[in-house]
């Protein structure tokens, strides 16, 4: 009977799982152009898919006085037809910032276009967003509480029911139950108590397999990896099945694209201290292998982090460790990179940010805070200045694969990684395909931030920090045809 | 129908000595009023679905729905409390008592109904919380709903049968017209139940006959049984196909458009559910076998009778399923050129060619086997439950 009790709770197991788009980071930071107007847009994804999405835009030079949205999948059909566009609330006390809600009906990769009226006449822009559900939510007490309690009164307002029918249900008026007719009664409310429990027991079995089912269907997880050092200094990766992704095949979530010139990016992070880092591009050998030739690399264990970008411009990121020898080998090369961190500070003293980081060249870096602490959740441009050894604003950066940096962001226990670049934690090849299906061309994509031919010395980046925790931040800049590497290291607050 | 005639047979008023029912009591008309009110909701409901989208508790459709279950609610308590704490002994005599409460049976279970469909509420916002918004049917939450409003049409049934059998001659007839209205609505939100497998896209599969065979024989059989009129059950179908081939014709000409992405077929009109089911070949093969088999062993009625509906549905829907998913059918008539819009213009093939449930020609006879033996179990549950009804009296 307990089980049948707990009917209403039974269900409401708490599913989580890691989310699409980096990890532990579901949330979508764009900074770019609507036409004339520069935005600052923050997309959080529902939990589960179909849910509902909260926008929050930013008009960054305060000439927006009207923004409208719409969902459409980012690729294919379901891309054409718009549905009406919603019109966003415009805050009273911040005339620039607007919020609103969107449906997104299924997974896979979406955009968001946006319409932005203002004394510049009409601006538009779309924003990838890849849906995934990654949680389910547990029932809350005070549901659960009323149900039980509505439970137990049909229960027992059913029996009752049952028994009358057997007993008064078919007695002419004013005639009143005989002894047998009461003891009819009696043994129909038995037999319909019996009834009713089987009925919740087999309930509460449909239950719990709806629930894993719907869960198991709907909940998103990135392919497995498996890594592997072979000949001394091959990686090779491995991609496992993924019945989420297999499902939804004809949402081209198959077909791997390049994002910024390569079909992987690869992170091979040192643990415990996060003080090794290699950026490197795997090249894909067979459907699902990529393997590297690996730069010299030190031994150690490694957190690996997989970052693919799908045909509708749907991103996974797979994660694994590994645990290397040293590998012989030359330094990186190209655009693959590395950087050491010394000096690591102790975790339990990294309290506050570090706002400063000198590199081996002499060059300093700094990370430029409006405010002297980081809130979770808080969308904020991560701003970033370059000076050279003479302590002069840096004048040679070059675009590094065609941005004007990279950042990556992990949290001290691994729960969250992004991989973000100045227009936001979007892959780049969903934000071109979206370009492309506007009509974009190439010359017009140099108006995204990063993207500048005229590179300034400060490169930002919008984020959003998805919990509170200590961090580590990579920044990423090509100076005179060598990469660089700089980090930092965070506490965010909640 | 075994004792069914031209007029109708009413075994309880050959003895009765209570005063008779004269009039069509107001809770008779607020039960056929909450079940056509739910019914219709439920349709539009769907339609909703698959030409807006868009889901509040606040849709027209949802409000259709709710009011059935307030009317019902509110109708049914004023009824017991009247009855429990007013002045007329003749109303509690015609009563069954509960708890200490008073009312006919039918106003307790549509109570019942009411508050199961209430209980569905929160339930259902939860799940869609926790799961995301569901466009399936058949979810836990959303079986409760279905529980309730098909518990709130069983009483409507009670209430008006007790009447019924109570009744003079002419208020019973009258009282089976409504009789056979709120049973045909129930017989429309049971196939809306089943819709799921009783698309004519199936109707080349055995489950398709599964469902029908599960669904239909006790709702036809019971509501012909207890209406003791001849051809009772042909009429409710008949009633539903006219009220479906309606609804097919008429629903497209409201506007809609989708509010909800992705949109994959730009819609301008609400989309109507599928042309109804030749369900009256089948309940006039029960009607006429039944009638025939009248007196004889009521297993063997079972038998004769379900194996009969299933017979007249085969023969009637697998003809129909090729028309209907050929070119022939794409037109308002027949309205299966009618796409929601989450349908790609990929996936319309997918309504004019079958879709083949099982995967062999064993599993094909197997289901067959189960929907005769469906038929056979659920016509004699049709029959015990329309007897039971014929006598009930408060």
């Amino acid at each position: 009977m307990k089980r049948i009790f707990l009917f209403f709770f039974a269900g409401c197991l708490l599913f989580v799982s890691r989310s699409s788009a980096h990890v532990g980071s579901p949330d979508v930071f764009y900074e770019g152009m609507a036409g004339p107007y520069r935005l600052f847009v923050t997309i959080r994804t529902p939990p589960m898919v179909p849910g509902i999405a909260e926008i929050e835009v930013r008009s960054l030079d305060g000439d927006a006085t009207d923004i409208r949205i719409v969902p459409l999948r980012a690729v294919g059909e379901g891309s054409e037809y718009a549905p009406p566009s919603d019109r966003m609330l415009r805050s009273q006390a911040d005339t620039q910032y607007f919020t609103g809600k969107l449906w997104l009906m299924g997974s896979g990769a979406w955009q968001v276009r946006l319409e932005v009226f203002g004394t510049h006449g009409k601006g538009d822009t779309a924003v990838p967003v890849p849906a995934a559900a990654r949680r389910t939510l547990r029932m809350q007490k005070g549901t659960g509480a009323l149900l039980l309690v509505l439970m137990f009164l049909l229960v027992a307002s059913l029996i009752a029911i049952f028994g009358a029918a057997a007993r008064d249900g078919q007695l002419d008026p004013g005639v009143a139950p005989t002894t047998p007719q009461r003891r009819r009664g009696r043994i129909a409310m038995a037999v319909t108590a019996v009834a009713i429990v089987a009925v919740l027991y087999l309930g509460n079995m449909w239950w719990d397999a709806a629930a894993s089912g719907r869960a198991e269907m709907m909940m998103y997880k990135a392919p497995p990896l498996d890594a592997t050092l072979q000949n001394t200094n091959t990686l090779v990766l491995k991609m496992g099945f993924s019945s989420w992704h297999d499902r939804r095949k004809t949402m081209l979530l198959d077909k791997i694209i390049p994002d910024h010139g390569h079909l992987m990016h690869l992170f091979l992070i040192g643990q415990p201290n996060l003080d090794r880092f290699y950026h490197l591009h795997p090249e894909q050998t067979a459907k699902d292998t990529f393997t590297e030739n690996l730069p010299a690399v030190s031994a150690g264990n490694y957190a690996v982090f997989a970052d693919i970008v799908r045909e509708s411009g749907f991103p996974d990121t797979m994660t694994t460790q590994i645990t290397l020898p040293a590998v012989p080998g030359n330094p990186p090369a190209g655009d693959d990179s590395e950087a050491m961190v010394a000096n690591l500070p102790d975790p339990s003293d990294a309290k506050k940010t570090a706002t400063s980081s000198t590199l081996p060249d002499h060059s300093r870096w700094e990370w430029i805070l409006d405010t002297p602490t980081i809130h979770a959740r808080r969308p904020t441009l991560l701003r970033f200045r370059i000076f050279d050894k003479d302590g002069k604003p840096a004048t040679d950066l070059q675009p590094y694969m065609g941005m004007a940096g990279h950042l990556v962001i992990v949290k001290r226990d691994l729960t969250v990684f992004a991989h973000v670049h100045p227009s936001g934690s979007m892959p780049m090849a969903a934000l071109m395909l979206l370009e492309k299906q506007q009509g974009s061309t190439s010359a017009e994509m140099t108006g995204m931030p990063g993207m500048s031919t005229a590179m300034p010395a400060e490169v930002t980046f919008p984020y959003g920090f998805p919990e509170p925790g200590d961090y580590r931040l990579f920044v990423q800049v090509k100076r005179s045809g060598q990469v660089q590497t700089a980090s930092f290291d965070t506490r965010v607050d909640p | 129908m075994a004792h069914s005639a031209s007029f109708p047979v009413s075994p309880p008023s050959q003895s009765a000595v209570f005063p008779r029912v004269a009039s069509i009591p107001w809770y008779v008309w607020c039960s056929a009023v909450a079940v056509t009110s739910t019914a219709i909701g439920l349709y539009w409901d769907i339609s909703w679905h698959t030409s807006i989208g868009r889901d509040t508790f606040w849709t027209p459709a949802h409000l259709c729905i709710h009011f059935g279950a307030i009317l019902a609610g509110l109708s049914s308590t004023y009824l017991i409390l009247t009855t429990t704490f007013g002045k007329n002994p003749a109303k509690q005599e015609s009563s069954v008592k509960i708890w200490g409460f008073y009312g006919p049976l039918g106003t307790f279970v549509s109570l019942w109904g009411g508050l199961t469909m209430l209980t569905s509420a929160p339930f259902d916002d939860w799940w869609h919380n926790a799961f995301g918004l569901d466009v399936q049917i058949l979810s836990p939450p959303h079986v409760v709903l279905i529980l309730g409003i098909f518990i709130l049409g069983l009483g409507g049934l009670f209430l008006i049968i007790a009447e019924m059998n109570r009744a003079n001659e002419e208020t019973r007839a009258s009282l089976n017209r409504i009789f056979l209205h709120v049973g045909c609505m129930l017989t429309i939100l049971l196939l809306m139940l089943i819709s799921e497998y009783s698309s004519y896209t199936l109707s080349h599969s055995a489950i398709y006959y599964r469902a029908l065979a599960l669904a239909m024989p006790p709702v036809l059989v019971g509501i012909a049984r207890a209406s003791g009129y001849k051809w009772a059950a042909t009429k409710v179908a008949l009633i539903y196909f006219v009220l479906w081939l309606l609804a097919l014709w008429l629903v497209p000409l409201v506007p809609a458009e989708p509010k909800l992405g992705p949109v994959y077929t730009r819609v301008t009109h609400l989309i109507p559910l599928e042309f109804p089911i030749l369900l009256f070949a089948g309940a006039a093969a029960l009607d006429f076998l039944l009638d025939r088999l009248s007196g004889r062993n009521k297993w063997l009625q079972a038998a004769v009778g379900g194996a009969g509906f299933l017979i007249a549905m085969i023969v009637v829907q697998w003809p129909v399923g090729r028309f209907l998913i050929s070119p022939l059918a794409e037109n308002r008539i027949f309205g299966t050129n009618y796409y929601p819009y989450m349908l790609p213009p990929s996936e319309y093939h997918l309504n004019h060619q079958f879709e083949f449930y099982e995967t062999s020609r064993a599993q094909f006879w197997v289901g067959m086997l189960i929907a005769l033996a469906a038929a056979f179990v659920m016509t004699r549950l049709g029959l015990a439950w329309g007897d039971w009804m014929r006598r009930v009296k408060r």
